[in-house]
């Protein structure tokens, strides 16, 4: 990177109109040998590797919000998430449900943010698209600010319509009352979603299988991870209970109930 | 469904929203007080407080759909980025107990700020957090290993389209940019 600063106009130029002139697979290739993470991957910038598997990686930040805090990113160098395929989208994001509730265990800590930003004005600064895990505890002096502001309704709507469309959503004028699901056709998922589900019907058990294994293992003398966490009411005494230190899910998923 | 849950009552129809998107798994709305106009939370329908309840299939389902969404929304509202983001936790700054994510659509100085200060750690105590992270990583990450093998079929009838040249000028601008 540093050559590039010390680049003259001209060399710059030159660059500048031979990037232009490559077609999309070269200027991915261009971009990977530029590309940091890509070399983190790789293996020839070292880094503090948390996770990995033949699609995924994750490593701590150098500059963390939090001690703690994790990248996720695809093996494969994408720039931002529309053009990652979906089932390395999903598999990513699996991951980092994976690494949230590892760090919610083991760092005794009682929430995460997850941040991705697509774009320059989103506050994307790598050219490799990336997952930022957070863990979160009371005080810890991370502020994120998403304002509030009041939205028009005939911009709402209007929002709405163009959204709806693209996404190829039937809606009616209004907003609508009625929550039939849409037919499997108008649907936003392909086909091979059915795939996906079957695919991960198993690794769903398992799950639950798992953290019931891992209650007994820890010892702890607590209500098991509910089968269905719908069916969990949780009561107004617990209002202003604080999680207790590492993680029981159930603690934190109920002090939520709160508000 | 959670009685008490205003998010459940959205998906069950009881309170009106300006949907934009449904299936048998998630649905999505536009946030009537957004960040900018365009915000809107993806949620499951089932009621699940935070993510690491959320079923694999529904979480894909989920992150699937934040991924169209947020093409939809630099297709459609000329926005010159877009943000996921999450809070998963009280101290993460989530109010209601239904799990759901925001996607929200940024132009510059619009008063979205998900930037932080760098925390000041010795190494001795990034060590001490790898080094438990990876630990119980080895006990709890089993979860993960089954979706790349799930994953791996899917691959060839997936056929995404690389990266087409005339498919969106915002991807191209992307690849163009001198690092």
């Amino acid at each position: 990177m540093a050559e590039q600063q010390q680049m003259s106009e001209e060399q710059a130029k030159e660059l500048q109109e031979k990037i232009k002139n490559m077609s999309p697979e070269e200027l991915k290739e261009f971009q990977k040998k530029q590309c940091i993470f890509c070399q983190i991957i790789s293996g020839n910038v070292q880094s503090k590797k948390v996770y990995e598997d033949e699609k995924a990686l994750a490593i701590l930040d150098i500059n963390p919000a939090n001690p703690g805090h994790i990248l996720i990113m695809p093996k494969e160098h994408y720039s931002i998430m529309p053009q990652i395929p979906e089932h390395e989208v999903v598999h990513i994001f699996n991951v980092v449900k994976m690494l949230s509730n590892a760090s919610l265990r083991a760092l005794e800590v009682q929430g995460s943010n997850i941040i991705v930003a697509n774009g320059v004005a989103a506050g994307q600064k790598a050219q490799h698209f990336m997952v930022h895990l957070i863990p979160r505890k009371e005080g810890d002096n991370v502020d994120f600010d998403v304002p509030q502001k009041t939205i028009p309704e005939e911009k709402l709507e209007e929002v709405k319509q163009l959204l709806a469309k693209a996404l190829g959503t039937k809606v009616e004028q209004q907003t609508p009352q009625n929550n039939q699901p849409l037919p499997q056709s108008q649907q936003l998922t392909t086909p091979k979603q059915e795939v996906v589900e079957a695919e991960f019907e198993e690794p769903v058990k398992d799950i639950e299988k798992e953290l019931e294994e891992l209650e007994v293992k820890e010892e702890k003398p607590k209500k098991k991870v509910p089968k269905k966490p719908k069916a969990k009411k949780k009561e107004p005494k617990e209002k202003e209970q604080e999680p207790k230190s590492g993680a029981n899910l159930d603690d934190i998923a109920n002090i939520l109930g709160v508000k | 469904m959670s009685k008490n849950c205003i998010l459940c009552q959205i998906v069950s129809g009881t309170i009106p929203s300006y949907k934009i998107y449904e299936d048998d798994l998630i649905i999505v709305i536009l946030d009537v007080n957004g960040a900018n106009p365009g915000h809107c939370f993806i949620m499951p329908k089932e009621h699940y407080p935070i993510i690491e309840q959320v079923p694999d299939n529904v979480l894909g389902s989920i992150f699937t759909a934040a991924n169209k969404i947020s093409s939809a929304i630099f297709e459609t509202l000329k926005v010159q980025g877009t943000n996921i983001f999450v809070r998963n936790g009280i101290p993460a700054g989530q109010t209601v107990a239904h799990f759901m994510i925001n996607v929200i659509p940024r132009t510059e100085g619009d008063g979205v700020n998900l930037q932080w200060e760098p925390k000041q750690m010795s190494e001795e105590e990034v060590f001490t957090i790898e080094l438990k992270l990876k630990e119980q990583i080895k006990n709890t990450g089993v979860v993960s290993a089954q979706p790349v093998q799930s994953a791996e079929p899917l691959a060839k009838p997936a056929s995404h389209p690389p990266i087409e040249d005339d498919e969106d000028d915002y991807f191209m601008n992307q690849l163009r940019r001198i690092p």
